[in-house]
């Protein structure tokens, strides 16, 4: 069976003003559906640029994505969109909950990017809500929790959509020491009932709970 | 995205900021509100003038003597002129005589201001009136002088307002006549002084012409009008040319008007258009600032929300959800300034007939034209933000403080 996710030498430049800047040299790896996997690395090794072009926010610029065994670097906004919406769900450092809705209505968020029918929103957003112990604050608004409580609504967002990855950046990154264990329980928790997981981390504990650590330097695995 | 999930997103944008939302609106509203409150004062116009011309019917010709008559001048039309007229105007259908007198009309010790009109049968077909009970003028009456009187609407029910007025008498001038007709009521244009003059049907009463005691008037044969109508609108200026030149030939030196209420109208129309072009002038300069207002909130919206857009990008929003909730919310907002600025150029045209006393008219259609021309400025002044926040690159927009 082909693996989940398939990186063949894949590379990231961006031009920044007349020179180019390469974040991502030269990257080969594969992740199989069910692992778990930490990214670790100084500041500058191209940890973010991998987790955008794993999670289909960007593009490589050299070489080939394959995710599920499909070839996506080529793909245009719709379908990328699409596979953001379907396939993978993002946590990130600083929460990113909009702050102008709740708790419920950040949720259920990419079910209105899917397509989903309204009646089924409530019931999945609640699902979700209470996986991550979050159920009695989904009418809070974001300024109203508290850290460790704002990344569990995230995760609970991540997972409405039912994706097969999902990506942390950083995840623990803005809490305290047993806010951030609390979240990478859940996380793992998650991996243990057979989701795909990656964590981008300067976290050795957190990275230290995954299967496989991938240590990057100056855009190649070290 | 559905429809309904749009809205819902784009009324939330908004109420995020409801003063700035409102503030921003104002543009829209004001220019919408002076583009409806004039356009109505105009159609308001536009419609007295139908009225006014429409009473004379677009198929007649008046002449009417100047009154008061100019020094040296031989002064009225006479008697002559109405039956020459009947006789060599082409495409005459109807030709009737007019003399006119302020009487006061009296019976049963109730009394009504009335203008006395002397004519013929004939007019009543050269000024397309409607009788509403009994009969007009007879050939007979004329030719037997008789003293029979058919009044007009309002006079009939000032006098008579318990019963039928038709064989009643009433003194009139002096004189008793029996009344042997009543007519339609017809509206009129109240008010607002105009160029035109139009007799006011309900006030007046209908008697044979040779009834009609002037007193002192020497000129036996003189007439103050003489009514035309022809079979179709179009042969109306040519009408109007040939009666004028004849009556010139017959009696050099009269000074009479031509009213031709079909060219009156065509002249009026001209204002018209030049109205409606600078109407338009200033609902093009408002809403382009309106506009550019509205812009310049999206922009704002846009930079300040672009963490949100790279985190609905991220979440699976594609470059076209995003531009459409942006899009929504100019247009809900330009829309919303629409309808308030409706309502606002509504109260000011109301505002305008009441001080003013200028006739207000609202046409549907330019209500319309001005919600949908509001709605046009939210989507196209709304455009470039939507289209700066769709482009923007989703890690980059995450990344934005």
């Amino acid at each position: 069976m082909a693996p989940l996710v398939e990186l063949r030498s894949v590379g990231k430049s961006f031009p920044r003003g007349t020179v180019e800047v390469t974040a991502l040299r030269e990257v080969s790896l594969s992740i199989e559906a069910g692992d778990s996997m930490a990214v670790m690395g100084p500041s500058g090794s191209g940890k973010s640029t991998l987790l955008a072009i794993l999670g289909c926010l960007d593009r490589p610029t050299r070489g080939e994505y394959l995710l599920d065994g499909r070839e996506v670097s080529s793909l245009g906004d719709t379908e990328l969109s699409a596979l953001r919406n379907r396939r993978i769900g993002f946590v990130f450092q600083s929460f990113h909950l909009i702050p102008q809705l709740t708790v419920a209505e950040n949720v259920e968020t990419p079910l209105l990017y899917g397509g989903v029918p309204e009646r089924e929103w409530p019931g999945r957003v609640h699902a979700c809500l209470e996986k991550v112990g979050l159920d009695h604050r989904s009418s809070h608004r974001p300024s109203e929790l508290s850290g460790g409580e704002a990344q569990r609504a995230a995760i609970a967002r991540a997972l409405v959509t039912e994706p097969q990855i999902l990506l942390a950046d950083e995840p623990t990154g803005n809490l305290d020491t047993a806010t951030g264990e609390e979240v990478a329980d859940v996380l793992w928790g998650l991996h243990r009932e057979g989701r795909t997981v990656v964590v981008v981390t300067h976290n050795e504990s957190l990275a230290g709970s995954a299967q496989r650590l991938v240590r990057l330097r100056d855009g190649r695995v070290e | 995205m559905s429809p309904r999930a749009l809205l819902r997103l784009g009324l939330r944008g908004l109420l995020l900021h409801k003063l700035r939302s409102t503030l921003s609106i104002l543009g829209v509203v004001f220019g919408v509100a002076a583009v409806v409150a004039m356009s109505s004062v105009g159609e308001g116009a536009r419609r007295e003038a139908l009225e006014q011309l429409g009473a004379l019917g677009m198929d007649s010709v008046t002449l009417r003597a100047r009154r008061p008559v100019p020094a040296g001048s031989y002064g009225a039309l006479r008697l002559r002129d109405a039956d020459s007229l009947a006789q060599v105007v082409p495409h005459v259908v109807a030709t009737a005589p007019v003399r006119e007198a302020d009487l006061t009309a009296e019976a049963g010790g109730r009394r009504a201001d009335a203008v006395a009109v002397g004519t013929t049968p004939d007019y009543v077909q050269a000024a397309r009136l409607a009788i509403a009970d009994g009969r007009f003028l007879a050939p007979l009456d004329l030719r037997d002088q008789k003293r029979v009187a058919v009044l007009g609407a309002s006079v009939a029910s000032a006098l008579f307002p318990f019963g039928p007025a038709c064989g009643e008498r009433i003194l009139l001038g002096g004189d008793w006549f029996e009344v042997v007709g009543v007519l339609q009521g017809r509206a009129s244009a109240r008010g607002r002084a105009t160029a035109i003059r139009t007799r006011d049907v309900n006030r007046a009463v209908f008697v044979p012409l040779p009834a009609l005691d002037r007193g002192s008037d020497p000129r036996r044969d003189g007439v103050d009008e003489i009514v035309l109508r022809v079979d179709d609108p179009r042969h109306v200026t040519s009408a109007a040319e040939v009666a004028k030149s004849m009556v010139e030939r017959s009696s050099p030196g009269a000074a009479f008007d031509v009213v031709v209420p079909r060219e009156i109208l065509r002249a009026r129309e001209r204002t018209q258009r030049i109205f409606n072009v600078v109407t338009g002038a200033i609902a093009a300069i408002s809403l382009l600032v309106g506009g550019i207002g509205i812009m310049n909130i999206m922009l704002a919206s846009v930079a300040e929300r672009t963490r949100e857009v790279g985190i609905r990008r991220a979440l699976g929003a594609t470059q076209r959800d995003v531009a459409a909730q942006f899009l929504t919310e100019s247009s809900l907002l330009t829309a919303a300034g629409g309808v308030l600025g409706g309502l606002l150029g509504m109260a000011g045209a109301g505002l305008i007939q009441r001080l003013a006393g200028w006739p207000t008219a609202l046409s549907p259609v330019m209500l319309f034209l001005a919600l949908l021309t509001a709605l046009a400025v939210g989507v196209g002044f709304g455009s470039y933000p939507a289209w700066l926040a769709a482009r923007l690159a989703p890690m980059d927009a995450l990344r934005h403080e």
